[in-house]
């Protein structure tokens, strides 16, 4: 395994105050460190430094992180990165705040993909000895933990070739024109390298883009206490409590003080790289993506940051 | 208290101090073409042909550009008018979803301006 799973999230907001009360007291994440223009968090379940970085100025991605398992994995994945025909660029330790050397990718789809092994790490909230299940002074929903994202690229097929030769990445799910691999083109994919259903999924849109990046919670009904607290904090809500066809997961959408959307996710089944792919076909995507509702709203697929 | 007159419908609307235009609508019976309801995504983009607004939280310059903002477009999520304004919706994004609310609240709040003209639900 080279990619164990998606480090960091760094986005851009446009009032770093209104973000971090949303991102600590809302979500309940802990702030770790503020340099610069800069606030860091991590969840009560994360041992690495952080997982979330909110810069001032503007909306949108800046870059995701993705830890590798072994140092060696840099070279090994930057000359996939570069046999595939991404640009490459290695950025010297301490640049990140926290993080060793990093090999940034830029990928097909124009976003900025940090590899990374080395980065401070310690334990998570409830310790590594005779730890609790949680630790007891949670604020708001208490994420333990970053989960996954899903950004928009205009050829997906590109980059889950590039998600799989490079990350070693294999599609959990996808939503393709046709059942037939000889003649299909790929709307949407949901991407592994692990058990977790889903590490990345890739969108048909605009390039650079992201849709949202996710938090994970580990019952449904924490779905459902997350939307009640979004009520009380006025954090709109995009859609949910609901379900998704695509993963099985619970989830709620919703959007942070800049206009960036998240996601809390719960549940979902396990991937393994020998199971079926699961594919869609275009007239089932309602009921794919929201599958209570099985129809899109407008929202869904245009808004992005 | 200002108002917000909607092109070319005629349709008018008051808007309570510090009050959003988009939350201005929502509160008498409309629905509108919304995004993230927070300035981040230019979904629910209107254009401004008279009056003048601010906005309640800082908004990039990456979703309304300097040239779009010299023409007057405007985000009614967050914008505050500053004065009487006209503004004109995009791809028919205004909606009338609830006319015993927007009756009610004309009766009790928008004597001075009663609805000209409805706008098609």
């Amino acid at each position: 395994m080279a990619i164990m799973r998606m480090g960091y999230a760094h986005v851009r907001v446009t009032d770093l105050a209104e973000a971090r009360q949303h991102y600590t007291q809302t979500l309940g994440l802990n702030e770790v460190a503020a340099a610069d223009n800069k606030v860091y968090f991590k969840g009560w379940d994360e041992w690495d430094h952080h997982s979330v970085v909110l810069e001032e100025g503007g909306v949108g991605l800046v870059k995701f992180g993705f830890k590798a398992q072994y140092a060696d994995d840099l070279a090994d994945i930057e000359n996939k990165a570069q046999a595939f025909g991404a640009t490459t660029e290695r950025i010297s330790k301490g640049e990140e705040l926290e993080v060793g050397e990093i090999l940034r990718i830029h990928t097909p789809s124009g976003h900025l993909f940090d590899v990374y092994h080395d980065i401070t790490s310690g334990q998570s909230d409830v310790g590594n000895v005779n730890p609790e299940a949680f630790p007891r002074d949670l604020r708001g929903i208490g994420a333990p933990a970053l989960d996954h994202a899903l950004i928009t690229a205009e050829d997906v097929g590109q980059m889950e070739r590039f998600l799989h030769d490079v990350f070693g990445y294999w599609t959990a799910e996808k939503v393709a024109t046709s059942l037939d691999p000889a003649d299909q083109h790929n709307i949407a994919i949901w991407m592994t390298a692990s058990n977790q259903i889903h590490q990345l999924a890739v969108l048909e849109g605009p390039q650079s883009k992201l849709h949202h990046f996710a938090f994970r919670l580990e019952e449904g009904w924490e779905i459902t206490r997350a939307a009640d607290l979004f009520a009380m904090d006025d954090v709109p809500i995009d859609i949910g409590p609901t379900r998704h066809g695509i993963t099985r997961g619970k989830t709620v959408y919703f959007f942070d003080p800049a206009g960036n959307r998240n996601e809390v996710f719960a549940g979902g089944y396990y991937s393994y790289p020998d199971r079926p792919m699961v594919t869609w076909t275009p007239d089932a995507l309602g009921k794919a993506i929201f599958y209570h509702a099985r129809e899109l709203n407008e929202r869904f697929t245009t808004v992005l940051t | 208290m200002t108002t917000v007159t909607v092109h070319p419908t005629g349709e008018v609307v008051e808007v309570r101090d510090g009050e959003t235009i988009m939350g201005a609508f929502y509160r008498t019976g409309y629905a509108m073409r919304i995004g993230c309801k927070r300035g981040g995504c230019g979904f629910c983009k209107i254009d401004v042909h008279e009056g003048d607004f601010v906005y309640e939280r800082p908004v990039s310059d990456e979703v309304v550009t300097p040239e779009e903002a010299a023409q007057g477009v405007c985000l009614p999520c967050r914008a505050v008018p500053s004065q009487d304004m006209v503004v004109e919706f995009r791809e028919n994004s205004l909606r009338l979803v609830n006319p015993l609310m927007r009756y009610m609240l004309s009766g009790k709040e928008s004597s001075a301006h009663q609805p000209r003209t409805r706008v098609p639900v």
